[in-house]
């Protein structure tokens, strides 16, 4: 095995950082015609656009609380069943699991109609709890498998040895657990996030327009020539997970065991 | 599995909770209108429309929405959401028996009114107890009493109407073709330079009905008889013959059409194709000054003429504030908004109204209004205007164009 280096960084400077840096300078200029003869043409118009839509914040802040929201209540759920899924063998598991997986092999859409009903019935229809709720459909069999994952890998063995050091149930799941479910905890924060903030449909249905989120304000834009501004939305767009991504990195640095910057290493 | 307990504990109670429903809030179609405007003061009105178009936007917070709130100290907000979804919401609220709906305004019209109005979605008829409709309005007109077909019946009120256009870059194309059988000369004489979008978008089938119009002995035979394929079928004929003719010359060969209009748009803001358009006869203003058309951009119409329709507003059935609904509605009809509206500051579409009805003032405050080198002038417009088919040539034309065409 060769040094790879070189080739990976070739590659992620190619199909990662120069679409990137395309979107950057096309949201800072005016749309680019070729035949039109002009170079770049520096313009903030898309962002000025932007800004001036009057959702823009109020969006902005509904979308970031509903996806902390579900990534805290994914993290709940995805813990406590993974770690049963991982740790009990009992009669029908795998149908078990069949069954929490199925939630993303049935279209949302296509129970879209009967979760409305349901949370009309339930007087959820409309509020920031329903939109939680059923972001929780698309993201939650991922969590489950992700964590459940990352049980099956740390083995029983290692569960049993802080229960036998006689570790309470919140003392394993934070000194010994937790730490080690870091990698997990990552992977499910950035899906569950970028998952909950880009659904349109079943938030538009069950928020009812009483919950603004940042797809109800940019997806009608996608119907739009003006490749400037679509940039621009798009980088707001993009901008909001790494923010909520990073938040959580801070978070986790206070679990134990973690490499804080302000604590000596060797 | 304590956790459950309480959880379904939560649930049945929630349950019990929302069994009442409020009773049905009295008719006010019924009541004068002194008695509807005071009952709107006050209040606040949610209006649910498509938010895709900043001009649009803008029109409705900056232009209507303070007017309203000095008068009436009305409330109007603004709730971004495809026409659709808000559909499949009255759709399931109806069903479930949520009578207190958050929606008190929609922006509708065509296939979506109809499936409304077959689905009681709406209040009733309304249109008769608004003030400005009824003084200033057409109301006889063919264009308010039938939408695609269906027929109205009072349940919605004009709000503008728009034309079909075709755009062209005036540096590329000296003389714009006039007729359709000019165009088809001009594609030859100018391959890969034009194409359509797809029969499923909105703005492709409408193109496609334009053709299926021309190639009728009168366009009248179309849009006055109900889809009848049998009698149908030479026309469709020579339209499958005209489109396939042409389909050779298009953008690729017409071997790939645009998915949508902003497909073709951006074709057309490269300089790929020389033609884009749009069933908005003003819509390419904005897109001018925001640099996406060159400012070249020109419109035309062809012979036998473009169709246009009209777009509406309407109140739901469960709508709370119905008065206040009604309040918008009538001030959204008037003179006043309708000018600002026509202005291309915002939005720049044209009025419902109709200009024989104003006092002099008003029609001469419209026709001073300047809409920009690419919008027609309204008397073009007006001369080659074409009234909308049944809504069943819209599904026919997309089945039928993709046998017909597409596969040949």
């Amino acid at each position: 095995m060769k040094n790879n280096k070189p080739v990976f960084t070739a590659v992620g400077i190619v199909f990662f950082i120069a679409p990137l840096l395309l979107l950057l300078l096309q949201s800072l200029s005016a749309p680019w015609r070729f035949q039109s003869g002009y170079g770049v043409d520096w313009k903030l118009e898309s962002f000025r656009q932007l800004i001036r839509d009057p959702y823009l914040w109020e969006a902005t802040w509904w979308s970031i609380l509903i996806g902390f929201l579900v990534l805290v209540l994914n993290a709940v759920v995805g813990i406590l069943t993974g770690k049963a899924l991982s740790s009990y063998s009992f009669k029908g598991k795998p149908w078990v699991e069949a069954l929490l997986l199925s939630p993303i092999l049935i279209p949302v859409l296509a129970i879209a109609m009967g979760l409305h009903l349901f949370m009309i019935r339930l007087g959820l229809a409309d509020t920031m709890m329903g939109v939680v709720i059923i972001h929780l459909v698309p993201t939650i069999p991922y969590s489950i498998k992700i964590f459940h994952n990352s049980y099956q890998q740390m083995g029983k063995a290692l569960m049993e040895q802080p229960h036998i050091l006689g570790a309470g149930f919140f003392t394993q799941l934070f000194t010994v657990e937790l730490p080690l479910l870091r990698p997990a905890l990552r992977s499910v924060t950035f899906l569950t996030i970028v998952i909950s903030l880009s659904q349109y449909a079943i938030t538009a249905i069950i928020g009812g327009g009483q919950v603004l989120t940042l797809p109800m304000v940019f997806f009608p834009f996608l119907e739009n020539a003006n490749a400037s501004l679509m940039s621009a939305f798009s980088l707001w767009f993009a901008f909001v997970p790494v923010v909520m991504y990073i938040l959580v990195e801070v978070i986790l640095l206070l679990l134990p065991y973690s490499r804080v910057p302000w604590r000596n290493h060797r | 599995m304590r956790t459950w307990n309480v959880l379904l504990i939560f649930m049945i109670a929630l349950l019990a909770a929302c069994g009442q429903s409020e009773t049905k809030t009295k008719d006010w179609t019924k009541e004068s209108w002194d008695e509807i405007e005071s009952s709107a003061e006050n209040s606040e009105v949610r209006l649910y429309m498509w938010g895709g178009d900043e001009g649009i936007n803008r029109y409705i917070d900056k232009s209507v929405a303070p007017v309203l709130q000095e008068r009436y100290k009305m409330n109007l907000e603004r709730v971004p959401m495809d026409t659709p979804e808000i559909l499949q919401k009255l759709q399931t609220e109806k069903q479930a028996g949520k009578q207190d709906g958050t929606i008190d305004l929609i922006w509708i019209n065509g296939e979506n009114f109809k499936n409304a109005k077959e689905n009681d979605l709406l209040m009733g008829s309304f249109t008769e107890t608004l003030p400005n409709y009824n003084e200033y309005y057409q109301t006889n007109a063919p264009a308010f009493q039938t939408d695609f077909g269906t027929e109205v019946e009072g349940m919605e009120a004009p709000w503008g109407k728009v034309q079909f256009v075709i755009y062209y870059d005036s540096e590329k194309i000296q003389s714009p073709p006039q007729s359709f059988e000019d165009l088809q000369t001009w594609i030859h004489e100018n391959p890969g330079k034009f194409t359509y979008p797809r029969a499923e978008d909105f703005t492709g089938n409408a193109f496609l009905r334009h053709v299926l119009y021309a190639q009728a002995d009168n366009p009248e035979d179309i849009y006055k008889q109900p889809l009848d394929e049998e009698r149908l079928s030479d026309t469709a004929g020579r339209t499958w013959d005209y489109l396939n003719d042409i389909s050779k010359d298009l953008w690729r060969s017409g071997e790939h059409y645009p998915n949508d209009l902003t497909e073709l748009d951006r074709l057309y803001s490269q300089g790929e194709v020389w033609m884009t358009m749009g069933y908005n006869e003003s819509r390419a203003e904005s897109l001018i000054e925001e640099d996406v058309f060159p400012a070249s951009t020109r419109s035309f119409v062809l012979k036998p003429g473009s169709i246009g329709n009209t777009h509406f507003l309407s109140i739901p059935f469960n709508s709370t504030n119905q008065a206040g609904a009604l309040a918008a509605i009538n001030y959204m009809l008037s003179p006043e908004a309708q000018l600002a509206k026509y202005k291309p500051e915002y939005w720049g579409e044209n009025t419902a109204i109709s200009m024989e009805k104003l006092p002099d003032q008003w029609q001469k405050k419209f026709k001073s209004v300047d809409r920009g080198a690419s919008v027609l002038p309204s008397k073009k417009l007006e001369e080659s205007f074409l009234p909308e088919a049944d809504s069943d040539y819209v599904d026919w034309m997309k089945e039928q164009w993709f046998n017909e065409v597409v596969q040949e």
